[in-house]
């Protein structure tokens, strides 16, 4: 279980984190989208106590992470793969990690071995790593301590197909273990199958933090179609009024967005229209992100809508 | 169960305090070894304490003109040369001591490592005993190589008395691993390699040199506060202006406020 509460972070007049509460539940991958510099590298600092949150707090299992005993056996973090000493061994890496939490060092061997690194690749020094490596390698250290809590800052990154489906798979099975899984993307299409909830933030802002079927249905839309032109345009009349966005030609049928087949249904039922399609669309989640995002996108490409 | 953890026992806390920086000094030990730069450095340093050690024997033994070993400017005590010899071969040292925490900057290291180890504290105390341990250690074998090395340079105008030898290897390897320590403190507070070795050098060296090269008192005193003039006073024995204990925790004084410094950094600013 991960606690935000409040937490905000200013660099300067860059507000990296505002006031984002949110609680990181165990038992389920969660999603944390938002565009570039939208906060989550930062967001993941603060609850590893490396950045000081300008106000607010950041809990793990209820307690700062500064006061965590052996914090290896409570959260595992993949922060920046890149982030190995050039000429250290990876084994070594883990080794040194191992021996700070009191982790004996056959466990180095397994979780290497869980990350798909064979013996010639943990004797590469860091300079000497692939990205692909060198992310399996930070996931190796995260796995070290077999803790309840782990964090992903961008896990794909520089994985090859076979990397992404590890990762895939490997976040699935530690929240079906009942651990709090956290991985970070901006590629939607990934979070689409690996996250069950997902919390999206922009500009530091918390913008959603609901399950992914809701977040696909927020931005899905209702296609409507009926014998009578008359029923329909009063059915989108009054669609309208309710805030719905009705488009298409009231003749044939419509697509009406920001209300549920549900409501729709009863709407027509109450206002004795026929229909002979009431169809929901959900939308893919990559386009659910950039409605949701829309007005928090930092660096807007200049690309013309 | 949140109270429960809150209300641990002072002993308790203690204990925890002391298991977490030893495991926090066995991974420094472990991150020490497991790089060349480590490796290549102590070489570098046993090189320059022969070859600077044989130079000032050299030197010794020439301007004594005279075939009287009692005569001229006479007799060098092995010692003494290894003393001299430090001023080039103590950064080989410096280099060890600073490059345990610039590294982890430069690296990016710096994040893992105090994830692992929250605390600031334990992980710069961790790496203050591992590079007081090694450097003093490593500061026995370079007073043992200084003295091997201007003995037999030296001839009749060198002399070895036991205990004062001894007494000087000591010295070496105290100053260098207070040297060591001051050189991790202010790496801790600068964050880079390249501006820690300016300021150390001006601290040991341009500084200090600066300040005694008019030869006003006042000037001179102040130059005997700073932790090279300090560490020298230390090593030579000599009794003015202060009894050569002082000149060591002169010097222990500034490692100690390096790390201090060092630490208060660590913890205030963001990794
Ligand atoms: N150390 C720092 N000093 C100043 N500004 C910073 C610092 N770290 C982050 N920022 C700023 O804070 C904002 C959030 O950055 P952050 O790295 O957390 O975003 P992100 O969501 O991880 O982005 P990305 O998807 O590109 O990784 C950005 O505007 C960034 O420039
Ligand atoms: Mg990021």
């Amino acid at each position: 279980m991960i606690t935000l509460r409040g937490l905000t972070k200013r660099f300067g007049p860059v507000t990296a984190v505002d006031d984002l509460t949110v609680d990181i539940a165990p038992g389920r991958v969660t999603g944390f989208l938002g565009p570039n510099g939208a906060g989550k590298s930062t967001t993941m600092r603060m609850v590893l106590g490396l950045d000081a949150p300008t106000a607010g707090r950041a809990l793990v299992a209820g307690r700062p992470y500064r006061e965590l005993r052996r914090p290896l056996h409570e959260v595992g973090a993949l922060l920046d793969a890149r982030a190995v000493h050039p000429a250290r061994s990876g084994r070594a890496h883990l080794l040194a990690l191992a021996r700070s939490n009191g982790i004996p060092g056959r466990r180095v061997d397994e979780v290497l071995a869980l990350a798909g690194l064979d013996d010639r690749a943990a004797a590469k020094p860091g300079r000497a790593l692939s990205l692909g490596m060198a992310q399996r390698l930070g996931i190796a250290g995260a796995l070290l301590g077999d803790p309840p809590v782990l964090m992903f800052d961008e896990p794909v990154n520089g994985l090859d197909p076979d990397g992404v489906r590890w990762i895939r798979e490997l976040t699935g099975r530690l929240a079906a273990e009942g651990r709090t899984v956290l991985v970070s993307s901006h590629l939607m299409s990934e979070m689409e199958q690996t996250a069950g909830h997902l919390v999206v933030i922009g500009r530091g802002r918390l913008i959603a933090d609901a399950p992914v079927g809701e977040l696909l249905a927020t931005g899905g839309s209702v296609r409507v179609r009926g014998p009578q032109p008359e029923g329909l345009s009063r059915l989108a009349a009054r669609l309208t009024a309710e805030g719905a966005a009705v488009d298409g030609d009231g003749a044939g049928g419509f697509t009406v967005t920001g209300v549920t087949a549900g409501r729709v249904g009863d709407l027509a039922y109450e206002l004795g229209v026929v229909l002979h399609e009431l169809t929901p669309v959900t939308a893919t989640l990559e386009q659910a992100f950039m409605e949701l995002t829309a007005d928090a996108v930092e660096y807007a490409s200049g690309v013309a809508r | 169960m949140s109270a429960a953890v809150r209300t641990v026992a002072a002993p308790a806390v203690a204990a925890r305090r002391g298991e977490a920086l030893a495991g926090a000094v066995a991974a420094e030990w472990t991150r020490l070894v497991s790089i060349r730069t480590t490796w290549w450095t102590l070489l570098a340093g046993v090189l320059l304490m022969a070859a600077t050690s044989a130079q000032l024997a050299i030197y010794a033994q020439n301007s004594n003109t005279s075939a009287d070993p009692t005569d001229d400017r006479g007799i060098v005590t092995a010692g003494s040369v290894a003393i001299d010899a430090l001023d080039l071969t103590q950064y080989a040292v410096l280099a060890l001591g600073l490059l345990a925490i610039t590294t982890e900057f430069t690296s990016g290291t710096i994040r893992s490592t105090l994830t692992a180890t929250p605390s600031r504290g334990t992980v710069l105390a961790a790496k203050a005993v591992v590079t007081g341990a090694v450097t003093f250690a490593y500061g026995l074998l370079l007073g043992l190589i200084g003295v091997a090395v201007a003995v037999p340079v030296l001839g009749p105008w060198g002399r070895t008395p036991v205990a004062a030898t001894v007494g000087d290897v000591l010295a070496v390897a105290a100053y260098l691993a207070l040297v060591g320590v001051l050189a991790l403190g202010l790496g801790a507070v600068l964050r880079s390699a390249v501006l820690t070795l300016i300021v150390l050098l001006a601290v040991l060296m341009i500084v200090p040199l600066s300040l005694q090269e008019p030869d006003i008192t006042v000037l001179t005193r102040i130059a005997d506060g700073f932790p090279g003039v300090a560490g020298r006073h230390f090593m030579t024995g000599d009794g003015d202006p202060y009894p050569a204990v002082v000149g060591l925790l002169v010097l222990a004084g500034w490692a100690a406020a390096a790390l201090a410094a060092g630490r208060w950094a660590l913890r205030r600013r963001d990794a």
